[in-house]
């Protein structure tokens, strides 16, 4: 069979079937499968340029080290740097408990956030720490323009099955606290909505902000 | 698809330009892995972010002469994963009143070497010239005939036939499709 029955078959031309055509099938299924053309949301480069910001802003990156630098070690430094390898890794589990259980505090967690497709664009960012209360969360999102009469942001947190617990509401985004009854674990995803008082308690759907806890 | 080495150390150091440039060059082949694993846009979406956060806080590891993007490939799967599983964790409801995609009832994720060859098709596609990758996306995935191709884009039936043949020759060589050694 030719290679160009081949590409004939592989575009759709059932009659130029070639005799080991398996992996032309296999090929044709994957073309015709949604999830091979599906595309990111607008918004994504945002949230993961904010996310990756956040943690190296936080000095959370590991120590970068050359990859020509790593391929002059000889065997010695090696064994040295596996000694030394143990040790920081005793001391990043240390510092690692202390950032998340010690401190005077519970767990603490932080999130960048960033506009969803379509909204105006709009950054900011969310410490949260478990008290004894709940989940105290500070947000910082300077960015969003002020809003009054009757118009208020609402913050939500929710779950990966779209229920949503509201967490408090605000005028501007700056030093904003909030206070969270449900564990980021379980609801990670953050998100401001623009509200009205208009006796509707649900969410209006205009997202002005979201983030997903990445920890 | 290839990404300068001084990209991927500034990449290292969390430099926006270049987290940037890392995610415009890779950012749809990562969607599409995650999609392919959870099947739920939501869930991608959260997948891919943590597949990007992740592979920053292991660049330092990231030997620079490898291609990236098996790596990010790697990476997103475990990802995916990880966030497959933590859904199937969750399933309390009957099962009855789970829709169909739900990503708890999907029993097993796609295997390393699925997701691989998702990927490499993935990519093949996206390096397609702009017209020959509507024909073939109209045809495979919207299930098109050469002349509703033509009467959509509005050009001859005979152009939709060459982009179309040239299209599937350049995948088929580029996937190892093909008898002949020499690709197009």
């Amino acid at each position: 069979m030719s290679d160009e029955d081949r590409i004939a078959y592989l575009a759709g031309d059932d009659d130029a079937a070639p005799d080991d055509r398996a992996g032309l099938d296999e090929l044709r299924d994957l073309l015709a499968d949604p999830t091979l053309w599906a595309a990111p949301p607008a918004g994504l480069e945002d949230l993961v340029a904010a996310a990756i910001a956040s943690e190296a802003g936080a000095g959370a990156a590991a120590p970068v080290v050359p990859v020509s630098a790593r391929a002059r070690r000889t065997p010695v430094a090696w064994r040295l740097l596996g000694v030394a390898a143990a040790v920081l890794l005793v001391v990043g589990v240390a510092v690692s408990v202390s950032r998340r259980s010690g401190g005077g505090g519970g767990e603490r967690f932080s999130m960048a956030l960033a506009a969803p497709a379509g909204a105006p664009a709009a950054t900011g960012s969310a410490k949260l720490q478990r008290t004894d209360s709940g989940w105290r969360i500070q947000l910082q999102a300077p960015g969003l323009p002020r809003l009054d009469g009757g118009r208020f942001y609402e913050a939500w947190l929710r779950d990966a099955a779209g229920t949503l617990v509201p967490i408090g509401t605000f005028n501007e985004g700056t030093d904003v606290v909030l206070w969270a009854g449900v564990s980021p674990r379980d609801f990670p995803t953050l998100t401001v909505t623009e509200e009205a008082a208009d006796g509707n308690q649900a969410s209006s759907g205009k997202r002005v902000l979201t983030g997903t806890l990445t920890g | 698809m290839t990404i300068e080495p001084g990209v991927i150390e500034a990449f290292r150091r969390g430099d926006d330009g270049a987290v940037r440039a890392v995610y415009r060059e890779y950012g749809g082949l990562v969607f599409a892995v995650a999609m392919r694993v959870l099947g739920q846009r939501q869930l991608a979406e959260e997948a891919a972010q943590q597949a990007f956060v992740q592979a920053w806080r292991a660049a330092a590891g990231f030997d620079g002469d490898r291609p990236l993007g098996p790596w990010l490939a790697t990476i997103t799967r475990r990802v995916a994963i990880d966030i497959h599983r933590r859904e199937a964790r969750r399933a309390v409801t009957a099962i009855d009143d789970v829709p169909a995609g739900h990503g708890a009832l999907v029993t097993l994720p796609p295997s390393a070497d699925a997701i691989h060859e998702a990927w490499a098709v993935r990519e093949a596609v996206d390096d397609l010239p702009p017209d020959e990758h509507e024909v073939v996306r109209l045809q495979h995935l919207e299930g098109f005939s050469h002349s509703e191709i033509a009467e959509r884009l509005g050009v001859p039936v005979g152009t939709v036939k060459s982009r179309s043949f040239r299209a599937h020759k350049r995948l088929a060589a580029r996937l190892g499709h093909l008898r002949g050694d020499d690709p197009p």
